[in-house]
């Protein structure tokens, strides 16, 4: 309250008060929204129809969603910005082909090691700070076999992350203390673990070190180069604006070290008697903030004290479900989420969010987002929804796994050189749209026209291979408003001239292929590309 | 009657469509192509992991040989001059030398640019923004962005860093290979479950339908949504000039080097399809543990830049006789390196670092700005390039600013109200 104060006694920023300006969308149109956000997918069309007749319905369905099975992966790809561990290449020094794995597999399972956390802490309503209090990691069979981990004798083990411990010594401070997280943020000798307190601070804290701007004065740089760098940060009130505070918290993170003789496994390796080594390196004791602390577990209950956790998943949160990158002018807008978030479950958050009329927008006089769109990830997700077809390369998610790097041509992240998505529809994603549109529309075409499969048809349950456009206009014109129907999720308005359009287009194709089975995959494929496919 | 059916053709019949209706009216929405373009182009290198800048500003004595207090060289190099430009020579790379010999008529060096961070994520940031700001596109999402002519991959990111910010649609990343099975449809033939590709008479006519639609849901919008929306359409035009122009890109010769993908970005250039491109340069950059491959990483990646000029100077630009004349280079890395060697003969984050700019609109055979014998950055004239006291201390926001003049961008737009470090400029544009 007294930053926000503050803010306003300078005159820095004119915040607008929450919820104006904005022009909410359409009933059908918001719980789409709201499917795609906590669920990865659109509704139903029996949801879309409750929703349609009683608006006032979009609460009931806010908290139907939020219990939806999926609604904990949903939140938790939000904070994968924050951690950026599924690069696919973390460090495997072990010989998985020898327990029969492959190297991409091991590295997606390590990857979730934090992650699995932020996903039982949504699940289960568990508060916020257990991130960093949780005395206990999360493992599967292949983290725990890579980590040397004890994970739980489980009956019928289906093999998801489960509450598990480290057995060598290490106290168990959630994230704080999980070999992945360190694995994916080393720290050089020479730097003392500051890689690794920069990272606590920018995941944990939304607070990157490297992100503020550093000028040297050349006395600094001087001394830097003919004495003990060290010396010359201690000494230098420059140098301790970050150092004073960065110091302290590298210290903690002497378990984890750097090579050793060149064996980078040592940096997978905790060994609690190397934790008083920041005497031998920077020389800061273990603190947080210009407070004293002794060790990891008691930097995790300083962490878990400081608003600024909070505050962080907040924008973290915020960010990622409504495409905005918020600044101090958003303030104000987030001061109710801020509230909310009061009982320390990310579920009360985010139904605070998406009950706010900033979310529910498609129109803002502002100028802010108001038509988002989907990631590649959550494409492939829809149209499987819609056709059943899955776009696979080798047995895995084209656009999920980033097959060839098509997530991130599509707008994805990579987390290694890609770590900010892009919500614009860029040349990469429309191509992606119409090759996957093209490839589950001819599935789709063939499963549903098959004669063998009648009564099992997925979109074309209204016409067979008997009918032409001339034989049976009507039914013609029913399925593809059904189409649309089925997949936007709107209805073609009174009078539109697609159906006309798509007629056509299933004769001009029948005329040069000469099948009414890719005449109907053109049709399917253009309703596949529709805007509202990609937008909401 | 659609084995004639051109893209072209469409999307001139589209926009008669557009025009129609309030889709006229909005800004960036079915622009057609001019049939050629005075713009410059931009290539850029990016050594990722922060590279060495004493090859660039060596420091060596009168004698050329020893190292000046301050500094370590690499052992066994020497001081390589030509004309104005000075780098350190050695036996390990030869590709810079020869590289200089050729082209230092057309190269200029920037020298202490201040990167603001000692670290690779933020350095890269900074170097390619100018800023610490997320939203910030980088350089060439900026010049991309603003060009005469609506570009079908207005920035192709084969490989290196990429900060889109607020103008997403206009980045491609190409890494990967997909790119070319996207265009071609071939993709669908490779997955798990393939499908036919569609004939092009059919793939045509599927995209003039989904153009009209999306045409028609863009003018629904108003405001923030509109604009996306256009976005789409103009990338469903870009989509579809590219399907179109297939096999003369030239991008089924995809190899995975940084030449190959020089040379693809080169081509894409010429035919119009692009303005700008980001390649990674191959090597170790990051070298806490020794600095004994930098040379040899060097060598190759100057053997590789001279084939680039060679290509460029045959090539036909659009507006003139060569594409060097059309085609900016810059190659540069998100941080430089300490001095001094650490313990393990190696060098470890440095916020100063040199730059390398190449052709088109650049000023030839000269050094802007200095570093002292510690390698930190001198203040400096903007406009001369030259050492002086009151003078700035060049940062990456200089360089960029210029970058943007260069390419008939208003830097007051992204940066308001940072001089651009002018002295690169042929022109003093």
């Amino acid at each position: 309250m007294r930053t926000w104060l503050l803010m306003f006694a300078w005159g820095c920023v004119e915040p607008l008060e929450a919820d104006e300006g904005w022009t909410l969308l359409e009933p059908r149109e918001q719980l789409i929204r709201l499917s795609v956000d906590l669920r990865g997918v659109h509704p139903s069309e029996s949801d879309l129809q409750l929703v349609d007749e009683n608006p006032a319905l979009y609460t009931d369905f806010v908290e139907r969603y939020l219990q939806d099975p999926r609604f904990p992966d949903q939140i938790t790809d939000r904070f994968h910005v924050q951690y950026l561990t599924r690069t696919g290449d973390l460090a495997v020094d072990a010989d998985v082909e020898a327990f029969g794995l492959e190297e991409d597999e091991v590295a997606a399972s390590l990857a979730e090691e934090p992650l699995a956390l932020i996903r039982q802490i949504v699940a289960e309503d568990l508060p916020y700070e257990q991130v960093v209090l949780a005395d206990y990691t999360m493992a599967d069979p292949i983290t725990a076999w890579m980590w040397g981990i004890e994970r739980p004798v489980v009956e019928d083990d289906t093999g998801e992350f489960l509450p598990s411990h480290y057995v060598d010594g290490r106290e168990h401070a959630g994230v704080l203390t999980m070999t992945t997280l360190w694995t994916r943020y080393p720290s050089a000798g020479v730097n003392g673990n500051r890689h690794r307190a920069n990272a606590v601070s920018r995941i944990l804290l939304c607070d990157d070190y490297l992100a503020r701007p550093v000028s040297f004065a050349r006395t600094q740089i001087d001394a830097l180069t003919s004495g003990d760098p060290e010396d010359v940060i201690r000494e230098t009130p420059t140098c301790q604006s970050c150092h004073s505070s960065l110091d302290p918290l590298a210290a903690h993170f002497y378990g984890f070290w750097w090579e050793v003789d060149g064996d980078f496994r040592e940096q997978t390796t905790y060994r609690p008697e190397d934790e008083p080594l920041w005497r031998d390196h920077a020389d800061k004791p273990p603190g947080y903030f210009g407070r004293p602390t002794q060790g990891i577990r008691e930097l995790a209950d300083q962490i878990a004290e400081d608003q600024r956790l909070r505050q962080c998943a907040v924008k973290t949160v915020f960010e990622g479900l409504t495409q905005r990158t918020t600044s101090d002018e958003d303030w104000a807008e987030l001061a109710p989420h801020r509230a909310a978030f009061e009982s320390g479950v990310i579920r009360d958050l985010v139904r605070s969010i998406v009950l706010s009329e900033g979310y529910r927008a498609g129109a803002d006089e502002h100028d802010r987002v108001t038509l988002k769109m989907v990631s590649p990830a959550t494409l492939e997700s829809i149209v499987y929804q819609k056709t059943g077809y899955r776009w696979t390369m080798d047995g895995r998610k084209a656009l999920s796994a980033n097959v060839n790097g098509l997530a991130v041509l599509g707008g994805g992240i990579d987390a290694r050189f890609v770590t900010h998505p892009s919500h614009d529809p860029s040349v990469g994603m429309v191509l992606i749209q119409e090759r996957l549109a093209q490839a589950a529309a001819q599935a789709v075409a063939a499963h549903d026209l098959d004669p063998e499969r009648e009564g099992e048809a997925v979109l074309l349950a209204l016409v067979n291979l008997d009918m032409t456009p001339e034989s049976h206009p009507a039914e013609f014109a029913q399925q593809i408003n059904a189409l649309y129907l089925e997949i936007t999720g709107i209805p073609l308005p009174e009078g539109d001239p697609q159906p006309e359009a798509l007629v056509d287009l299933w004769k001009r194709a029948y005329s040069v292929e000469g099948s009414k089975e890719m005449a109907w995959s053109a049709v399917i494929s253009v309703v596949l590309r529709d805007p509202r496919l990609l937008f909401y | 009657m659609f084995g004639k059916f051109s893209r072209r053709d469409l999307l001139s019949g589209l926009a008669s469509f557009a025009a129609l209706g309030t889709l006229g009216t909005m800004a960036g929405v079915s622009r057609q192509a001019k049939a050629a373009s005075g713009d410059r182009k931009f290539l850029f290198f990016f050594a990722s992991g922060g590279w060495d800048a004493t090859p660039l500003d060596p420091k060596f004595a009168e004698d050329g040989v020893s190292p000046v207090m301050g500094t370590d060289m690499d052992p066994d190099t020497v001081l390589g001059v030509r004309g104005n430009l000075t780098w350190s020579s050695g036996v390990d790379r030869r590709g810079m030398d020869a590289f200089f010999e050729r082209w230092g008529g057309y190269s200029h060096l920037v020298r202490g640019v201040n990167v603001h961070s000692a670290g690779h994520e933020s350095g890269m940031q900074w170097m390619m923004t100018g800023s610490s700001a997320s939203s910030i596109p980088d350089w060439p999402t900026i010049l991309a962005s603003h060009g005469s002519i609506d570009y079908p991959m207005p920035h192709l990111v084969f490989s290196g860093p990429a900060y889109p910010g607020n103008l997403g649609s206009a980045v491609v990343r190409g890494g990967g290979g997909s790119l070319l099975q996207l265009i071609d449809g071939s993709i669908n033939g490779r997955v798990d479950r393939p499908q036919e590709v569609l004939p092009t008479p059919m793939d045509s006519m599927t995209d003039a339908l989904v153009y009209e639609r999306a045409a028609r849901f863009a003018a629904t919008k108003t405001g923030f949504a509109q604009q996306r929306a256009g976005d789409l359409l103009s990338n469903l035009e870009r989509a579809m000039e590219l399907e179109g122009r297939r096999f003369e890109a030239g991008l089924d010769r995809n190899g995975g080097s940084m030449l190959d993908q020089a040379l693809m970005a080169i081509e894409v250039m010429r035919l119009g399809l692009s303005r700008c491109a980001m390649i990674n340069i191959p090597g170790g950059w990051d070298t806490h543990g020794g600095n004994q491959n930098v040379g040899r990483q060097l060598h190759e990646f100057f053997l590789d830049l001279d084939a680039i000029l060679d290509v460029l100077e045959v090539t036909p630009g659009t507006t003139s006789a060569r594409l060097l004349d059309e085609v900016t280079i810059v190659c540069t890395s998100e941080l430089g390196r300490t001095p001094k060697f650490n313990g393990s003969g190696g060098r470890d984050h440095w916020p100063y670092t040199s730059m390398l700019l190449v052709g088109s609109g650049i000023r030839g055979n000269r050094v802007s700005g200095s570093t002292d014998e510690s390698f930190v950055s001198m203040p400096t004239n903007l406009d001369t390039g030259l050492e002086e006291e009151g003078g700035e201390t060049i940062g990456t926001e200089h360089v960029g600013t210029a970058l943007l003049q260069l390419g008939e961008v208003d830097p007051e737009q992204f940066l308001p109200g940072v001089p651009a470090l002018r002295s690169v400029l042929r022109n003093g544009a």
